[in-house]
């Protein structure tokens, strides 16, 4: 059972990848459509598999560590698997409807989303350092295809930047990983964090750390490394621009803390985390107030994601040397962060998108008067910014009140400004484009209403990560399950 | 029984699944959108009444689940609760009625009443909110449920005073939920109790207890309008007049009156607030405000802002009360959470009656409007006499009630600052009665429109009628049971020997 | 429920629901002035025939309500119905149609508070009740719509605020110490309370606004000539008076000794009787004047009321006696008032006939024997007669008295005077007449039929004086004639030259 679970998890991707690379968009659409019912179903099997079971290590083919393939299943992992599955499979119906079938160039959507998806599962379940390269890769690559696609100049300007920084990370990360692998002789995280508990860690491995965030956080946008994502995600389109927000800058910042978390305590030092913690502050602020400052609908959104991913990166300050429930609360607080900003940018894109091709512009001024035609989309984007702004019941809020939990009980009370000042910020850009919403001018006449499907989706995600927040709890135990030690090698 | 658990729960729903369908109904969905709203409103209220009358049986309604680790989502029915439950649910109705009628043939109607609903379902969250995280849950809620109906006209002018609630009231939840999680860290999660929770509190703990206390009262006083935070509601006013009446009448200011009653209360506890010496500075703060609103209305020509001004006055009488050690002086405090509602959302309502029938909106323009509008003009004159605190009014019963408190407590300048207080109110109040029944009305009004019959649809007629009525029996027939005032004895009886 | 006690319902709630007629539409609504002088008619049975003793208990109302009667209240109740009932009369003659269902509103409301106040024990609704006379009877003061009517009405309504505020705060003080919402209870714990002073001074200046203590009195002689005349009858017969019972209902008499209050009472009441009566000539309208003569006769009152603040023993003597004099004067000084707006008869004898039932109150109000005015004076000096007063200025209080008989006469031919430079001929309404002509009679004749002896209060057949009596009833008429003989003769010789 469990093995075709993960296989069809890890490969079927790639099987339906091929596939829509032979056929033209529409035929693309039915192949994806049924291969996101898979992939739902099989997430979903999985999930519950863990939640009944909870999380092992699976050597794929058979072969463990430090052979084969080794994969790691635990509650946090199928968690994520579980979040793409919904996300993914929201742009990609969105984006059967959304996409113009008839340009030439948008028959590669399907595949190079079937790519991503792969890469990301690949990066979800990934147990050593190398396959979670491949799947980043993967990611990458398929992402700037996806970017790409935009196809004016301007998308493709955006692309080539976005390419040459995850180049420039993935050499980063890459160069690290060969470090550690010179150091420690081993690739598994599990491998090397069992290494580190027994005996001390040896002088180097501190620079392949670095090495290694730095490029995962060129990957992930933190400030000030953060340039290439607002045009990329900004020209996008609006599916991509969920795609990418909501899970592609995950899976970066992903890897980075799970090497956080299991090296973190040994290698890493307190002025470390604090930098780290400090950057993502400057994040939330800058990308804040750039996000307050842009005069294009998609462009603050991107913004907000760079200030959002700002909040990401406390988990480094707020997990190092400080007691096991306070790192917990961090570590809780950061997941839902994750799941939360991923369903919610995921709308709040998706709507951003029903938005601009209802009045036909991208500026923020020619919603005036939009709320009159009480689109669902405004309802959804502002369910989604609810979150955003972390206010309660949303899954962003419970984010923030164990972050603040965790800020206070580590005695590290300066991150608590960062937090509040963050969600005010937030409340700033996110009411701007209501107020332009709610203006009334005699001009705002026409109005064009979206196919419902399209309406639908972004108000099933947002109406997610507000639920997100009410169930928070039960998500969360997922994650907390006892670990099968019996697989670990 | 499964009744008790399913009772809070559905009371907050009836509203929360009106606004979804009201939202989800067309624009021209009049009939049915008026059956929805008015159904639920009566549903509610049918709720609220059983619940009431098992509250004071002592049956206890709640349900509870953990939200996220280490908290809870609770709802509870208390005495408490119920009050402030019971003059939401009647309140919505009558508020509902009324902005079915001011709202004729107005644009965006659908967006108006899906808010509204949510706004209320707020309220009723705030009220029945078991814990500080849930009552936090709903009060933000609340926030942005509110906003788009004060800019629901759409102008520059709306639109500035929107982004003015938005700033204070973001900022006062954002320090409002830093006290909250503050308070989670030094003592965990607390369940709102009768007596509260501090009563035999470690001294080393009072630093942070009075921090906390005090960045509460900061987070709340924003809604409730506490001077200096009083800045945004007087702008506010730009909002059509249904929602002036019930946000400054239930919804916002008395979430924040409310939450300090439900921190002093049910999380410090009278006792442990008065040994940690918070109360006495929160009284002088309130007394100040109660003058300061009055002081700033006297100067007004605007009946809206006029009423704001008076608003923010009459908010701090409810601090003030809890603040006062003493039962009889925490009833009056309490009581006024009701009177003061019923009494301003009596005024709202006669304000926004002269706006739709007559175009009045300043004060200068409302001579003889009585001759005109005699019934509206009685509902007004029976309001301000009540803000005044004229016997036997609501208003009286407030005072009488909160000055024996202050004797009782030893706190004799708060009679003066009751009775300065009252003396302002005639001063602002008693000229515009004066303009209304004996002064000439002009030839021409600015803006009339005729309804048949009754000098103003019927819509805006009734209600008005029946909160001008409500207020004359809240006071004379104080001493029933179930009247404002011993259903807050109720609740101090209940607080006080818990 | 007792009947009485129903009554009482009926007598409150008839006046205070009446307003609801001005629902009707205007045409309809004319009918309401023929109802006024019926309002007050439950009132007045119930002062006739009742038996003082019976209370109704009404726990649900405002802070516990209860409603009973004494002597005092029957008294006060019996001036208040009857002047009420003659004004009413009286104003069906009077009335034109501008504002009428205004003036009915009114009226309705301020007669509902005069016969709830004198009903209530409670102190919350004896409070409301005087609010609510006292917020409606500005509507009866600004009725006319002049701007010294709306003058009027403006110093009458900051001064009426300012005591009603200074009212709340002494009743909330002295219901606090007394622990209880019963006026029967608030005299013996003010007399203990540690804040005796400041509540004492509280209720004295509230209550004092209405009965128009020296320096609160301002709004007096502006409003009573301002309002129309039966509002005037009523402001100056009966709402006045309700004042004055505010104090005797609620200020320590017979608890202790207050000689600092009973001074400062005796020596405000001297200022007014004789400085209102100073004020008071050199007056030229008619309603002017009698509202310094209000003044005066309530300075008078005011002596007696130091009197039993000083001396407790004698308190209980003083009570019947100020009510006594309360009653007399209202119902003179009404029907003073409702003369002031009767036209004369072109008829010679007719002519002289109303001049001297004009006349006659105003005589009665100085104290001509066989009328009740000289009952009044002579027991009001029996009552502070110097060897049974234990107070220290009681020797002064005979003079005191004599001069301010003195001055009432004075005044009252000045009204006469006035009254005959302005007066019209011409004919009278019949309702108008009706209502003065009862007045007057109610203040001549019927005076002697009311129940005196109830309670002992004074032995009939005391208003036949003695011979001795009759000329300390008299000289002092004598000095007034002559004194406004002089002055007729000056001010003659003056113009002339």
């Amino acid at each position: 059972m469990t093995l075709w679970l993960m296989a069809g998890l890890l490969f079927t991707p790639l099987a339906w990848a091929v596939l829509t690379l032979l056929t033209d968009f529409r035929w693309g659409r039915w192949v994806t459509s049924f291969g996101i019912l898979v992939q739902v179903l099989v997430s979903l099997g999985l999930w519950l598999t863990i939640a009944r079971d909870g999380g092992f290590y699976y050597g794929l083919g058979g072969w463990d560590a430090p052979l084969g393939i080794e994969l790691r299943v635990d509650g946090l992992a199928v968690t994520f698997v579980l979040l793409t599955a919904v996300v993914a499979s929201a742009c990609g119906w969105h984006a059967g409807v959304y996409i113009d079938p008839d340009k030439a160039w948008h028959r590669y959507f399907w595949p190079l989303f079937w790519f991503l998806w792969s890469g990301l599962n690949a990066v979800w379940l990934g147990g050593d350092l190398f396959n979670l390269y491949v799947g980043l890769e993967l990611i990458s690559l398929s992402a700037v295809g996806l970017v790409a696609l935009g196809g004016k100049a301007a998308a493709l300007r955006a692309s080539l930047r976005y390419l040459l920084a995850a180049l420039l990370g993935s050499l980063a990360y890459l160069l690290g990983v060969a470090l550690l692998y010179g150091q420690f002789g081993s690739l598994s995280i599990a491998g090397v964090a069992t290494l580190l508990a027994d005996n001390p860690a040896p002088a180097g491995s501190g620079l392949a750390l670095a090495l290694m965030v730095t490029g995962l956080s060129l990957k992930t946008a933190l400030f000030p490394l953060h340039q290439w994502l607002p045009p990329a995600h900004g020209i996008a389109k609006s599916p991509v621009s969920a795609l990418l927000s909501a899970l592609v800058v995950k899976a970066s910042f992903y890897i980075a803390a799970r090497l956080w978390l299991e090296f973190g305590a040994t290698i890493g030092s307190f002025a470390a985390a604090q930098l780290v913690g400090l950057l993502g502050s400057a994040a939330v602020v800058w990308g804040s107030w750039l996000a307050f400052r842009q005069q294009q609908l998609k462009q603050v959104v991107a913004y907000s994601s760079v200030a959002q991913i700002g909040y990401l990166f406390l988990l480094f300050p707020l997990t190092y040397s400080v007691s096991e429930a306070v790192s917990l609360q961090a570590q809780q607080g950061i997941t839902l962060q994750v799941i939360s900003h991923g369903l919610a940018k995921a709308a709040m894109f998706l709507a951003a998108g029903n938005l601009i091709l209802s009045v036909g512009s991208g500026r923020i001024e020619a919603l005036a008067g939009v709320s009159r035609f009480l689109p669902f989309s405004l309802f959804s984007f502002g369910l989604a910014g609810v979150s955003l702004m972390s206010l309660p019941p949303t899954g962003g809020f419970t984010a923030k009140w164990l972050l603040l939990q965790a800020s206070l009980g580590s005695g590290q009370w300066w991150w608590v400004a960062v937090l509040l000042a963050g969600g005010l910020l937030s409340a700033a850009y996110v009411f701007r484009i209501y107020r332009a919403s709610f203006l009334e001018r005699p001009e705002t006449d026409r109005f064009y209403h979206p196919p419902r499907s399209l309406e639908v989706i972004p108000l099933i995600l947002a109406l997610l990560s507000l639920g997100l927040g009410l169930a928070s709890e039960q998500v969360l135990s997922v994650m907390a399950l006892p670990f099968e030690e019996a697989g670990a090698p | 029984m499964m009744l008790s658990v399913w009772l809070p729960v559905l009371a907050l729903m009836t509203s929360l699944l009106a606004a979804v369908v009201i939202f989800a109904l067309p624009e021209q969905g009049y009939r049915l959108r008026t059956a929805v709203n008015l159904g639920a409103a009566l549903v509610k209220l049918g709720l609220v009444v059983v619940m009431v009358w098992g509250v004071f049986r002592g049956v206890d309604y709640g349900v509870s689940f953990t939200m996220a680790p280490g908290v809870a989502f609770v709802l509870k029915a208390d005495a408490l609760s119920m009050m402030f439950a019971g003059l939401s649910a009647v309140l919505w109705l009558l508020t509902t009625v009324y902005a079915v009628g001011y709202l004729e043939d107005s644009p965006n109607r659908s967006r108006f009443f899906g808010f509204f609903s949510l706004c209320v379902a707020s309220t009723m969250g705030i009220a029945l909110a078991g814990n500080l995280f849930t009552f936090f849950l709903f009060y933000e809620m609340l926030t942005l449920s509110t906003y788009p109906l004060v800019v629901h006209r759409g102008t520059e002018q709306a639109l500035k005073a929107g982004r003015t609630y938005l700033i204070y009231t973001l900022t006062g939840g954002a320090v409002l939920l830093l006290a909250i999680a503050w308070l989670q860290g030094v003592a965990g999660d607390l369940p709102f109790r009768e007596g509260g929770h501090f009563t035999e509190n470690d001294p080393a703990l009072h630093t942070s207890l009075i921090g906390i206390f005090v960045l509460l009262v900061a987070g709340l006083g924003v809604k409730a309008a506490v001077f200096p935070l009083h800045g945004w509601l007087p702008q506010a006013m730009v909002a059509p007049a249904p929602v002036s009446a019930l946000l400054h009448a239930v919804a916002v200011v008395k979430a924040g009156a409310f939450g300090i009653v439900r921190v002093v209360y049910n999380i410090y506890g009278v006792e442990a607030s008065s040994v940690l010496g918070v109360l006495e500075p929160l009284a002088w703060l309130a007394a100040f405000t109660i003058l300061y609103g009055s002081v700033r209305a006297l100067w007004q020509v605007d009946l809206k802002r006029l009423l704001a001004f008076s608003t923010v006055s009459q908010v701090s009488y409810i601090i003030l009360g809890i603040c006062l050690f003493g039962p009889v002086g925490a009833a009056g405090g309490l009581v006024h959470l009701l009177h003061q509602g019923i009494m301003k959302i009596t005024l709202f309502f006669c304000a926004g009656n002269y706006a739709e029938t007559l175009g009045i909106h300043r004060l200068d323009e409302m001579d003889g409007a009585g001759r005109r509008m005699p019934a509206t003009s009685f509902a007004f004159t029976v309001g301000a006499f009540g803000m005044i605190g004229a016997p036997p009014l609501a208003g009286f019963i407030t005072k009488w009630t909160m000055g024996t408190g202050a004797l009782d407590a030893g706190m004799d300048w708060v009679i003066a600052v009751l009775v300065l207080s009252s003396l302002l109110n005639a001063a602002y109040f008693l000229p515009i009665l004066h303009r209304l029944w004996f002064r000439d009305p002009p030839r021409q009004w600015p803006h009339e429109r005729r309804w048949g019959r009754l000098e103003t649809s019927a819509w805006l007629y009734w209600p008005t009628l029946v909160t001008a009525v409500v207020t004359i029996l809240a006071g004379v027939l104080a001493s029933l049971p179930f009247s404002p005032l011993s259903w807050a004895e109720l609740i101090v009886l209940r607080e006080y020997s818990p | 429920m007792p009947p009485e006690a129903l009554a009482a319902v009926v007598a409150v709630c008839l006046p205070l629901l009446y307003p609801a007629m001005a629902l009707l539409p205007s045409t309809r609504a004319r009918v309401m002035r023929f109802a006024l002088p019926l309002l007050p008619l439950p009132a007045l049975l119930l002062a006739v025939f009742s038996d003082p003793g019976w209370q109704l208990d009404m726990p649900w109302l405002l802070n516990g309500g209860l409603w009973a009667m004494d002597e005092l209240r029957r008294l006060f109740l019996l001036l208040t119905a009857v002047l009420w009932a003659v004004a009413g009369l009286y104003a069906v003659g009077y009335l034109k149609a501008d504002h009428l269902r205004r003036f009915c509103v009114c009226w309705g409301l301020t007669l509902a508070g005069n016969i709830g106040l004198t009903l209530a024990v409670d102190i919350a609704s004896f409070y409301s009740f005087f609010a609510l006379m006292t917020f409606a009877g500005y509507g009866l003061i600004v009725h006319e719509g002049s701007g010294e009517a709306l003058r009027a009405g403006r110093v009458y309504l900051v001064m009426a605020v300012f005591g009603e505020m200074a009212i709340l705060a002494g009743l909330l003080l002295a219901s606090a110490a007394a622990d209880s919402q019963m006026l029967a209870d608030l005299p013996a714990a003010i007399a203990a309370a540690p804040q005796k002073n400041l509540v004492i001074g509280l209720l004295v200046a509230g209550f004092g606004v209405k009965a128009g203590l020296p320096l609160l009195h301002f709004w007096l002689p502006l409003a009573h000539p301002v309002a129309p005349t039966p509002a005037s009858a009523v402001l100056s017969g009966a709402m006045i008076k309700a004042g004055l019972l505010g104090w005797l209902v609620t200020l320590p008499f017979g608890e202790a000794a207050l000689p600092g209050w009973g001074a400062l009472m005796v020596v405000a009441g001297a200022v007014a009787a004789l400085g209102a009566a100073l004020l008071g000539v050199c007056q030229r309208r008619p309603k002017t004047v009698l509202a310094y003569s209000s003044i005066s006769q309530m300075g008078l009152m005011v002596l007696m009321v130091g009197g039993a603040l000083a001396d407790p023993g004698r308190a209980a003597v003083l009570f019947p006696v100020i009510a006594l004099y309360t009653l007399h004067h209202g119902l003179a000084k009404g029907s003073l008032f409702l003369s002031a707006g009767v036209s004369m008869p072109t008829a010679a004898g007719a002519r002289a006939v109303t001049w001297l039932l004009i006349a006659l109150p105003g005589l009665s109000l100085a104290g001509l024997p066989f009328t009740s005015g000289a009952l009044a004076k002579l027991a009001m000096k029996e009552g502070l007669s110097a060897d049974k007063l234990d107070f220290a200025l009681s020797g002064y209080l005979s003079p005191l008295m004599t001069a301010g008989a003195v001055a009432t006469l004075l005044l009252v031919l000045r009204y006469l005077w006035t009254l005959a430079r302005t007066q019209k001929t011409g004919r009278n309404p019949p309702a108008l007449a009706a209502g003065w002509l009862a007045a007057t009679g109610m203040s001549l004749v019927a005076f002697w039929w009311m129940p005196w002896q109830v309670d002992g209060l004074v032995k009939a057949p005391v208003w036949l004086p003695k011979m001795y009596q009759l000329w300390a009833l008299l000289w002092p008429m004598l000095v007034a004639f002559i004194l406004a003989a002089g002055a007729l003769l000056v001010s003659r010789s003056v113009k002339k030259r």
